[in-house]
């Protein structure tokens, strides 16, 4: 009984659901005021966010005719869940993650990949000409950054010798953070690089690239099947950050300043928030790339990064 | 498999309502039809129903933007036909206020342009340097972007001795700007990447289809009515023809970039050897049946006014051909070959003003005939 | 490096450009043209501001038999102000208001 209570207060409440959520849109809303004031303006309140998801939830579910209304309505579901279940796999209070399975790693890269998928087939069945180009510009791009992704994780699994996350953290907290090492730095700039691309941030935000095809595959999407893709993408950036956290920077740590017991949790936030404000800096000073040359870059420098930081950590000792 | 992709009337690369259909293989444009009129307003016919005086504000709304080329030309052409000439410190004042109006029109595009390649805080940051171009029109004229200041024969308001220190101020600030947004189009790694070898306009091309502007300077063709054929004070200032070699989009973004700097040489130069005297000359607007044609250079391109008049106080006929239509033509050769990606930097690169544009002409776009409507059937469509 | 990146940090230190315009308000300079006042007591019927305005704005009021400006049609030009004899019309800097559709 006590099981299945914690299994649902785990992936409803902390750190499911709610909290994911909730910390999502925080960091969405600090991501939007910062951009405000690097362009030298004020920028939206940090609660914005919020309160737009809170409108979008109240407003009439429209479902296109032209659309296939399975597909379309699932969509958003599905990929709630699947980064949902992310959140449960990663280590955020503790080096222990609510949920443990066996080489966590790769149902890490697996559920990752399923909110991609799911906005594909969401643009696809959308029925409308920006969604199904939105939606062939993210299989470009997809098949652009995952490889470099994978590539980093493998350089870090070389290095640790473990497919499981726990591990990865376990092994940090005895031998110092991965990013000190620096046969793995070109590996966390790769990471970065291709988590760029992977939220559709500036210059890899080609797939809803607003001048050119709108919104993308969420240009018919509206009411409350936007607002879950908006906690979609949310929870994305802050599952994307918790993950390089825990590769690179070690992960959550549980501290004690003078007698008071800092949960690893507050650790976890001030990791995660590091790597989204840089992805914030980066998005703001540049220009959006074309899909083609975004995938001669990936293909070229970015893997060259991670490819050589995977050399460096088998060849060197 | 080809497929449809509508650019319009309604979409966020546009500014103003235009229809374009992309026909798209991929991510290959293998098509586009332009279909235009959406903007008409029936300027044209109501020019000719009202006396010259009130003419002035309507040319000044013709475009919001280049409000001031628009009326300078009329009340140029008016004052060609009435045969007198505006004194000299009006030329100069005009002259002033119209390079001002080019840095604000440029520093816009620059903007937008910044915009259509993503690249937001460059958006933001030259909109912000475009306050300061504002603040000096809104000195000089009284209003931010309608200036209000031509008449037939002259200007209606002098420039004041002790605006020119705040003017020359303001000028300091934006020339610190537009420097640094040249070396940052020059010099950024993703700009050149979104901006270079794209929506190509070779130099034959420019001179066939007739570019003018900024256009045709990008492409290496040396056309500037300031230059070519000098109104007004321009006879007497001196300045650059501004040119580029390449042709792609890049090219035209420079061109913008560094005739900012020579505007802002310009009016430093139009302040200090700004004549003394009178502002305005009297005109008896009862003018006998004559056809005159003034052109100038307007921010984006030669700027035509024809106007035949008929003995009464109101002209019998006006035409104006704005920039933009002149550089539509070019624009299929521009778009041939390129990407979806492409389609917002390449149109936004001639700098279009489709309310500029639309003016007589409507095209039915279900059948594709055009045809035209006068001004009392628009009225009667409007109740 | 990207090129605007000082820039950008820069500003993430400085106080931002934009103005907080209900609370903060911008002077207009001097000579700006604003909302129209009249001054009835000055205005001698002439009509001479109804014959030049280029938007006919400007119309006879039933009652007062005095002009009144309708500021959904004024575009702000200022030429019956230039126009007036006895100065009887004048640009104020005022910039806030409303007007109905409606006459």
């Amino acid at each position: 009984m006590m099981e299945v209570l914690s299994f649902f207060f785990n992936s409803l409440v902390f750190p499911g659901l709610l909290f994911a959520s909730l910390i999502g849109l925080l960091y969405a809303g600090i991501d939007r005021k910062v951009t405000g004031h690097m362009q030298h303006r004020i920028g939206p309140p940090i609660w914005q966010e919020y309160l737009d998801v809170g409108k979008l939830m109240g407003k009439e579910d429209i479902t296109p005719s032209a659309a296939q209304s399975l597909v379309f309505n699932v969509a958003p579901l599905i990929a709630l869940g699947a980064v949902t279940t992310v959140m449960l796999l990663l280590p955020v209070n503790s080096a222990q993650p609510a949920l443990t399975a066996v080489a966590d790693l790769i149902v890490i890269i697996y559920l990752l990949n399923i909110p991609a998928i799911c906005l594909m087939l969401g643009g696809y069945s959308s029925g409308g000409p920006f969604g199904s180009v939105g939606a062939a510009r993210y299989v470009v791009q997809l098949f652009s950054y995952e490889f470099v992704f994978i590539l980093a994780i493998i350089a870090v699994i070389a290095r640790v010798g473990s497919l499981d996350l726990t591990a990865v953290v376990g092994y940090q907290a005895q031998r110092g953070w991965l990013i000190l090492d620096l046969r793995l730095i070109p590996a966390l700039i790769a990471m970065i690089i291709s988590a760029q691309g992977k939220l559709m941030r500036v210059p890899f935000d080609i797939p809803e690239a607003e001048t050119e095809i709108v919104h993308g595959a969420l240009t018919e999407y509206s009411g409350p099947k936007l607002a879950i893709w908006r906690i979609v993408y949310n929870i994305e950036t802050l599952v994307v950050a918790g993950f390089i956290a825990a590769l690179f920077l070690g992960g959550p740590v549980a501290y004690t300043i003078g007698g008071f017991q800092i949960p690893g949790v507050a650790d976890f936030l001030i990791k995660t928030l590091i790597i989204v404000l840089i992805t914030t800096i980066l998005r703001n000073i540049m220009a959006r790339l074309r899909i083609d040359q975004a995938l001669k870059f990936y293909w070229t420098f970015a893997a060259f990064l991670a490819v050589l930081s995977l050399m460096l950590v088998l060849v060197v000792p | 498999m080809t497929f449809v992709v509508p650019v319009g009337p309604q979409h966020p690369m546009l500014k103003e309502p235009e229809f374009f259909r992309f026909e798209v293989k991929g991510e290959e444009i293998v098509g586009v039809d332009i279909r235009l009129g959406y903007a008409h307003r029936g300027i044209e016919e109501a020019l000719s129903r009202r006396s010259y005086k009130h003419n002035v504000y309507l040319c000044e709304r013709i475009c919001g933007i280049c409000n001031v080329v628009h009326s300078t030309t009329y009340c140029q052409t008016v004052e060609q036909l009435a045969g007198v000439e505006p004194p000299e410190r009006a030329k100069y004042i005009r002259a002033i206020l119209m390079e001002l109006e080019r840095i604000h029109s440029h520093l816009l595009w620059l903007g937008v342009a910044a915009h259509q390649i993503g690249f937001n805080t460059l958006f933001m940051l030259a909109w912000r340097d475009r306050e300061y171009v504002m603040d000096l029109r809104e000195l000089i004229s009284g209003g931010r972007v309608h200036s209000a200041m031509n008449t037939i024969g002259g200007v209606r308001r002098d420039v004041r001795s002790e605006h020119v220190p705040t003017m020359l101020r303001g000028l300091d600030k934006l020339e610190q700007s537009a420097r640094y947004y040249t070396d940052l189009w020059g010099s950024d790694r993703t700009i050149l990447a979104r901006c270079t070898n794209v929506g190509v306009l070779s130099k034959d091309d420019a001179i066939k289809f007739c570019a003018v502007g900024p256009l045709a300077r990008a492409s290496d063709v040396k056309v500037d009515i300031r230059k070519d054929d000098p109104y007004g004070a321009y006879g007497a200032l001196s300045f650059n023809v501004i040119t580029e070699q390449e042709g792609d989009v890049w090219a035209k973004g420079m061109v913008r970039l560094r005739e900012i700097l020579e505007s802002i040489k310009i009016v430093r130069q139009a302040l200090k050897e700004l004549p003394s005297g009178p502002v305005r000359t009297p005109v008896e607007l009862k003018i006998p049946p004559n056809e005159t044609v003034e052109r100038t250079e307007a921010p984006r391109g030669e700027l035509i006014y024809y106007i035949r008049s008929n003995g009464t106080d109101t002209p019998e006929r006006v035409r104006v051909r704005t920039p933009t239509y002149g550089n539509f033509a070019s624009m299929k050769s521009m778009f041939a070959g390129g990407t979806v990606a492409e389609i917002p930097i390449v149109m936004w690169s001639i700098d279009p003003c489709f309310g500029c544009n639309d003016r007589i002409t409507l095209v039915d776009s279900h059948t594709g005939k055009a045809r035209v409507v006068s001004f009392d059937e628009l009225r009667r469509w409007k109740k | 490096m990207p090129r605007i990146l000082p820039q950008v940090l820069r500003n993430l230190f400085r106080k931002p450009f934009t103005v907080k315009y209900p609370y903060v308000k911008v002077e207009p300079p001097e000579g700006y043209r604003g909302r129209l006042a009249i001054n009835k007591e000055r205005c001698i019927r002439c009509w001479l501001c109804i014959h030049t305005c280029p938007a006919r704005a400007i119309s006879v009021d039933k009652e007062t038999k005095r002009p009144s400006i309708w500021l959904g049609r004024c575009t702000f030009c200022g030429e019956c102000a230039e126009v007036c004899p006895t100065k009887a019309i004048t640009m104020t800097k005022e910039f806030e208001y409303t007007t109905l559709y409606e006459k």
